[in-house]
């Protein structure tokens, strides 16, 4: 049935176009088709994904209004397809102020691959950190307001209704893992944040681009898009020990204030990018807590170099996540560490790309390596083969060391 | 999709307008200088496109929509990718400054990842898009970089022209000379000669159509040729538009993300 509609509403905004004043000249129509294949390097090489995808973008602009719709087809095989609108949103226009409203992408900082003052758009990482960026976004309905003075602005953001990231299923094997010493349970009775205007998050951003600095400046009152696991021991009346465990995800609300910079130095560009949390819940080993979660405020920042050695791009980041009056039976570490490393490099006139991208963490040892060759047969078509390497045995990236894959990507742009 | 130093195209490639100085009082680096220092108008915009042929004869072709503005002590250009449909919407701006010694500031917007991202300007020996054009061969190249010589004055597609010959002050630079081909009376480079590192012929540069527009001498059409790998590159501007009072924030960040 949904599908059905979508089709037909598709029908219909072609049909009735011209009476809306909308024909082939002003109605910009691009998008992609792709296929995505990946295959695991365990023993049997298990198929990691198979799926197509229709991506379509549809603008129009006039002087003072614009819209953008862009829908969405997965397909995966022996499943339903999956249909969505990544965004669909009107702009209106002001000689000094814009207003977006709708569903939006909202990107901030200067981060590449790390989120800290990226936080308006909540994520999907069904897949974890592997889809493109535009696909791990996902788009929030918004009122945004941008309000220009030169070459500065400040901008405003309202989301009516919080949407949290979106995790793997338990099938999946994305889906990350739980060190309990019992199968827990689940209770979801507590998670689903009410849809009022109390529980709406709002945003501010104050950004200027100079030749010395670009800068921004932010602050925002949300919800985790991330669910705190509260944890309750069931005691066994008989044995008087724990004899089960049940999990209770639960949002909470996290106000932050932070702010970005990038500057050159020499042939090098400088960014840095950091935020201070408000109320975030940890899971603690203590006792005497009744759901096991601990509130407590802590501090995420990220220092990173991009500069050009012997024709190849590089980029460095360091990140450093900090947990403020510290107890020690939190299971995160007080200070959590991680770099990444970024190289490309393009060959035969812009047509073949060699791009290496690393995050390792330094707490654990543990690494992502992302290898991928990519080639452009023509304008617009393109065949991309790439590795995803996943090290040691523990941490944000060990933890899917059976997830070691190699994957092929043809993707025709329109 | 590489860029780093992106020139200003439309404004490099608009000319003096007539002026009579007698060549016999000019120096090689004094005439190349009249072409650097040209008068450009206050802005300009006009669509760009690119052609780029290799030895099989198999093309793609690029489209920019490009818009600069000169604020005096800063020069600002914007430009929008049109097509391949691939890097449709990102956008790129420059500022250019007057001061000596200080480098340009250069932004990139990526639609895909909605951000607008600060790179470092520091190789102008990087090809342009994949085309022939390096960014100094856009036309940043500043004169006090070479030794000029006058070598002689010939006609050249009926136009009198000054031949003059330009060597690198920087011995690691990626071309050995350069000769050019400078029409008296317009200031525009109508034919260039390129030598690699051994002295051997690499490139040639030929002005194939340039007309007044708004009382400005404009190339239209230019082509660069790499004679060793048999690659080349058409360069085209239209709908150009010159002094039309582009408004300042159009240079702005803002418009890099609304795109064209």
């Amino acid at each position: 049935m949904r599908n059905r509609t979508f089709i037909i509403a598709g029908i219909l905004v072609f049909l009735l176009a011209p009476f809306f004043g909308l024909n082939a000249d002003s109605l910009n129509l691009t998008g992609y088709v792709r296929n995505y294949s990946g295959m695991l390097f365990t023993e049997g090489n298990d198929f990691a994904i198979i799926r197509n995808t229709f991506n379509l973008n549809l603008d129009h602009s006039k002087e003072k209004v614009a819209f953008k719709v862009n829908p969405y087809i997965y397909q995966y095989q022996n499943q339903d397809l999956e249909i969505g609108l990544r965004q669909a949103y009107i702009d209106i226009f002001f000689n000094f102020m814009d207003i977006r409203i709708g569903k939006q992408q909202i990107i901030w900082g200067k981060a590449d691959g790390v989120f800290i003052t990226d936080v308006i758009s909540p994520k999907d990482l069904r897949e974890f950190l592997l889809p493109e960026f535009d696909e791990i976004r996902m788009g929030v309905t918004a009122f945004k307001a941008d309000y220009y003075i030169g070459d500065s602005a400040i901008e405003f953001v309202w989301v009516p209704v919080f949407t949290s990231t979106r995790l793997p299923d338990e099938s999946s094997i994305w889906k990350p893992r739980f060190d309990l010493p019992f199968q827990p349970e689940f209770d979801y009775s507590r998670q689903k944040v009410s849809e009022s205007f109390k529980n709406s998050e709002v945003f501010l951003k104050y950004s200027t681009v100079t030749s010395a600095v670009d800068l921004e400046l932010m602050g925002g009152y949300m919800w985790d898009d991330d669910p705190a696991m509260h944890t309750v021991k069931n005691i066994d009346p008989a044995t008087m020990q724990p004899g089960s465990i049940t999990v209770i995800p639960e949002h909470h609300r996290l106000g932050l204030v932070g702010g970005s910079f990038s500057t050159t130095l020499g042939s090098y560009v400088i960014r840095g990018e950091g935020a201070y949390y408000f109320g975030k819940y940890f899971l603690s080993e203590d006792s005497l807590l009744e759901e096991g979660v601990v509130e407590k405020n802590y501090l995420h920042y990220l220092l990173g170099v991009d500069f050009t050695l012997l024709d190849i791009k590089m980029s460095v980041q360091f990140i450093q996540q900090l947990i403020l009056d510290y107890d020690d039976p939190i299971v995160n570490d007080r200070v959590e560490n991680m770099m990444t490393f970024l190289a490309t490099k393009d060959f035969l006139r812009e047509t073949l790309f060699l791009e290496l991208f690393t995050y390792v963490g330094l707490n654990n040892g543990d690494a992502l390596i992302r290898g991928k060759v990519t080639y452009k047969l023509a304008d617009g078509f393109e065949v991309l083969l790439g590795t995803n390497i996943f090290t040691g045995d523990k941490g944000m990236f060990g933890q899917y060391n059976k997830n070691d894959m190699v994957y092929a990507k043809i993707k025709y742009s329109f | 999709m590489k860029i780093k130093k992106l020139h200003i195209l439309v404004l490099n490639l608009i000319l003096l307008p007539a002026v009579t100085i007698s060549g016999a009082e000019l120096t090689g680096l004094q005439i190349v200088e009249k072409v650097y220092n040209r008068d450009t108008g206050q802005d300009s915009k006009g669509i760009l496109t690119m052609t780029l042929t290799n030895s099989q004869g198999n093309k793609r072709v690029r489209k920019i929509k490009q818009f600069i503005k000169d604020f005096g002590k800063v020069e600002k250009s914007i430009m929008f990718f049109m097509s391949p449909a691939d890097i449709r919407n990102t956008s790129f701006a420059n500022w250019s400054y007057t001061e000596e010694g200080k480098d340009d500031d250069q932004w990139i917007y990526l639609p895909a990842l909605k951000r607008v991202k600060r790179i470092s300007s520091d190789s102008k020996s990087d090809y342009f898009m994949g085309s022939d054009f390096t960014y100094d061969d856009l036309g940043d190249r500043q004169p006090g970089e070479d030794n000029h010589k006058l070598l002689r004055e010939e006609k050249f597609k009926g136009e009198d022209c000054y031949v003059v010959e330009s060597i690198p002050k920087d011995e690691e630079y990626m071309y050995s000379r350069t000769v050019t081909w400078i029409i008296k009376d317009k200031w525009i480079g109508l034919k260039r000669e390129f030598y690699d590192e051994d002295g051997e012929l690499l490139k040639i540069l030929k002005i194939r159509k340039y007309e007044k527009i708004s009382g400005f001498w404009t190339i239209l059409i230019s082509e660069m040729t790499n004679v060793q790998k048999k690659h080349s590159t058409r360069m085209e501007l239209s709908d150009v538009k010159i002094n039309t009072g582009i408004p300042d924030r159009q240079f702005t960040e803002r418009m890099m993300k609304r795109g064209l």
